[in-house]
């Protein structure tokens, strides 16, 4: 178990910057995980953890070493790939055992840890198949296994569930959270999917094109995004963002006008965007401030939502279940002041406010 | 047409063609084994297996049996080694990689008369590239045609040489089908580059190779053109192998029966290699 340290690690490949300059300290036992669309460096700063990709320029430590320069099997890490990557010729208990033997590890210890680790994942039955015999999910845990043995300093896990189907994904992923705290080993995993990212993670690591983007806790992310980009990436539905200007201490877009926070400092005419998550719009039949007519209405069984236009805004609006709701319904909304963000819109950062 | 009648049709094609072109020569071929004569248009005389008697009691047999191993095995794990060594570096990311792809292919796509008057050009004993580059080296002349090993030598380096492409290519093609990440994966495992040769391409070039193997050793086993344009057999017998000798004893000894007993021979010693190297190496590794 060790600490994982990334100073302005930095990846090019010829004129094109895949990562820029990343800083982040992973903790003893911290679960990160790096989230972000197609293309935005998360494998590949990964990849440079693994030591499957060179690092451009910076350094990398995992505890007190300095693993910049040094190959994979030199930086005691094991990673799980999206493809499992299970050696097809060899059967289970030989991919689990294959690390091991390559490190010259003792017969009987090879044995206690392959048979450690088959029982902690439910194995025992599948030790002598090949992989084509088992099912995702089974190889998926296999996966893990040939991870788990090899008892590193830190887990590395490249979108270890985006091959299993919905509600498979949905139990690895507790089993690797089940797992991750049972070992207490610094586990960093990449995924697109923010829904993993929100239940797995000790601390997300949002990144975009190459640049990272925000480092917080999933409620600390989904509460207080540091842009734009990630107030529209973290939480589904969509966050609604409006963009407008600030007049006369009010944001104003067309028609549509709300009071900005008290303490908010923003100039009088700048270009400022208002953010408010869908399921923190709450429907007001009483008040009459803001009418808003739903022409869209999806039921989710628990929840209704509804996407709308409120004094030519577009908004959507998410609910309890409400059955009454239907095309052209007409409700008032009300916009919590705690629950408003503001971002500069040129620039694209969040303006404080006092809460 | 219906879609029945028009598969009983292609299948009665299909049938007949083979009757005609492959299993009616075939069972003439093993039938004439079992006669005596002395030309194609001379009355045949039933001897029963007295032809194999004959043929298994003289020397020439397995002399020519003995060679065709050497020859066989020696070409195919010649090309093999080459061929997996030449995909490896074909298969790395280097500029002009595709053009050298092409250019390695080359020589299978010459006629095997083209490679052999070259390499025979190549070895002259006055103007030869290879006797002249022998020369500057200080090393004594090679008879290539005159020494049985070197006749038999140069028969191995020319099959090689039009061959290997063949074989490279096959293995390009079934290195391209082993996933980065397994290679990967290996390398977190802590292994080196000899280790993930071992331990990932060869086992994964195994079906490749299974296949490569068999029909490199009975192409080779029965390549005819190569030797008899390059030594034609000699010196002595010494690159003879049964394909040469059976042409031999039919078409310029004219004993019809004996050459025929060869060639049925060789049929047979061919299908239970085969039958033996399949028990040994399924190509369906769920059988095994």
């Amino acid at each position: 178990m060790a600490q994982v340290k990334l100073s302005a690690v930095r990846k090019a490949y010829g004129a094109v910057i895949a990562v820029h300059g990343v800083d982040l300290v992973i903790d003893d036992g911290e679960l990160v995980v790096f989230l972000g669309p197609s293309g935005c460096g998360k494998s590949t700063t990964l990849r440079m953890i693994a030591g499957l990709e060179t690092i451009t320029s910076g350094t990398l430590h995992i505890g007190d070493r300095d693993v910049t320069a040094l190959e994979p099997k030199d930086r005691n890490i094991a990673m799980v790939f999206q493809n499992y990557a299970l050696y097809p010729h060899k059967t289970i208990r030989e991919n689990l055992a294959f690390g091991l033997r390559m490190h010259k590890m003792d017969r009987a210890e090879i044995e206690k840890r392959v048979g450690e680790a088959s029982s902690v994942l439910g194995l025992n039955e599948l030790l002598d198949r090949k992989p084509r015999q088992l099912s995702g999910g089974q190889m998926q845990r296999v996966a893990l296994g040939r991870a788990l043995v090899r008892e590193p300093e830190v887990f590395l896990l490249d979108e270890p569930l985006s091959n299993l189907d919905a509600k498979l994904r949905v139990k690895m992923r507790e089993e690797i959270a089940r797992l991750q705290k049972q070992v207490g080993t610094s586990m960093v995993y990449v995924t697109h999917d923010q829904v993993e990212a929100m239940t797995l993670a000790d601390r997300i690591v949002i990144m975009k094109d190459g640049h990272v983007q925000q480092v917080g806790a999933p409620l600390e992310v989904y509460d207080r995004p540091a842009n734009l980009f990630v107030a529209g990436f973290i939480g589904s539905p969509e966050m609604n963002l409006v963009e407008g200007r600030v007049v006369q201490g009010r944001f104003e877009a067309g028609e549509f006008s709300i009071d900005l926070p008290k303490g908010m400092t923003a100039e009088e005419n700048s270009a400022i965007s208002l953010g408010i998550r869908p399921e923190h719009i709450e429907i007001d039949d009483t008040a009459s401030d803001i009418a808003f007519t739903a022409d869209i209405i999806e039921q989710l069984g628990a929840q209704t939502l509804c996407a709308g236009t409120a004094q030519g805004v577009r908004l959507r609006v998410m609910t309890t279940r409400r059955d009454d709701v239907h095309r052209g319904s007409g409700f008032s909304l009300r916009f919590p002041a705690n629950r408003l963000h503001f971002f500069n819109t040129e620039t694209g950062n969040r303006i404080s406010t006092e809460h | 047409m219906s879609s029945k009648a028009t598969f009983t049709l292609f299948l009665i094609i299909g049938l007949l063609v083979t009757l005609a072109l492959i299993a009616a020569p075939v069972v003439y071929a093993i039938s004439l084994s079992f006669y005596t004569m002395d030309s194609f248009v001379a009355d045949p005389e039933w001897i029963g297996l007295a032809n194999y008697a004959r043929i298994l009691s003289t020397g020439a047999f397995w002399n020519a049996l003995g060679n065709g191993l050497v020859y066989s095995i020696s070409t195919i794990v010649l090309q093999v080694v080459l061929g997996i060594g030449m995909a490896l570096v074909l298969n790395q990311a280097f500029p002009g990689r595709n053009l050298v792809r092409g250019l390695s292919i080359l020589p299978y796509l010459l006629p095997t008369v083209v490679i052999v008057l070259t390499f025979k050009w190549m070895v002259d004993g006055s103007i030869g590239i290879l006797t002249k580059a022998i020369a500057a080296l200080g090393l004594p002349p090679i008879h290539w045609f005159e020494s049985p090993q070197a006749a038999m030598a140069s028969s191995v380096m020319v099959s090689v040489w039009l061959w290997t492409p063949f074989v490279t290519t096959a293995f390009l093609a079934g290195l391209q089908t082993v996933p980065t990440s397994l290679y990967e994966a290996a390398k977190v495992d802590g292994t080196n580059a000899i280790q993930r040769f071992y331990h990932i391409t060869l086992p994964m070039l195994k079906p490749v190779l299974t296949v490569v193997v068999l029909l490199r050793a009975v192409w080779t086993f029965n390549k005819f053109d190569v030797i008899w344009l390059l030594t034609g057999g000699g010196p002595v017998g010494s690159t003879e192998h049964l394909a040469i000798l059976s042409y031999t004893t039919a078409f310029t000894k004219f004993d019809i029966g004996g050459g025929a007993t060869i060639a049925t021979l060789s049929f047979l010693f061919l299908a239970i290699s085969v039958f033996i190297y399949f028990r040994i190496f399924p190509l369906d590794e769920e059988e095994s």
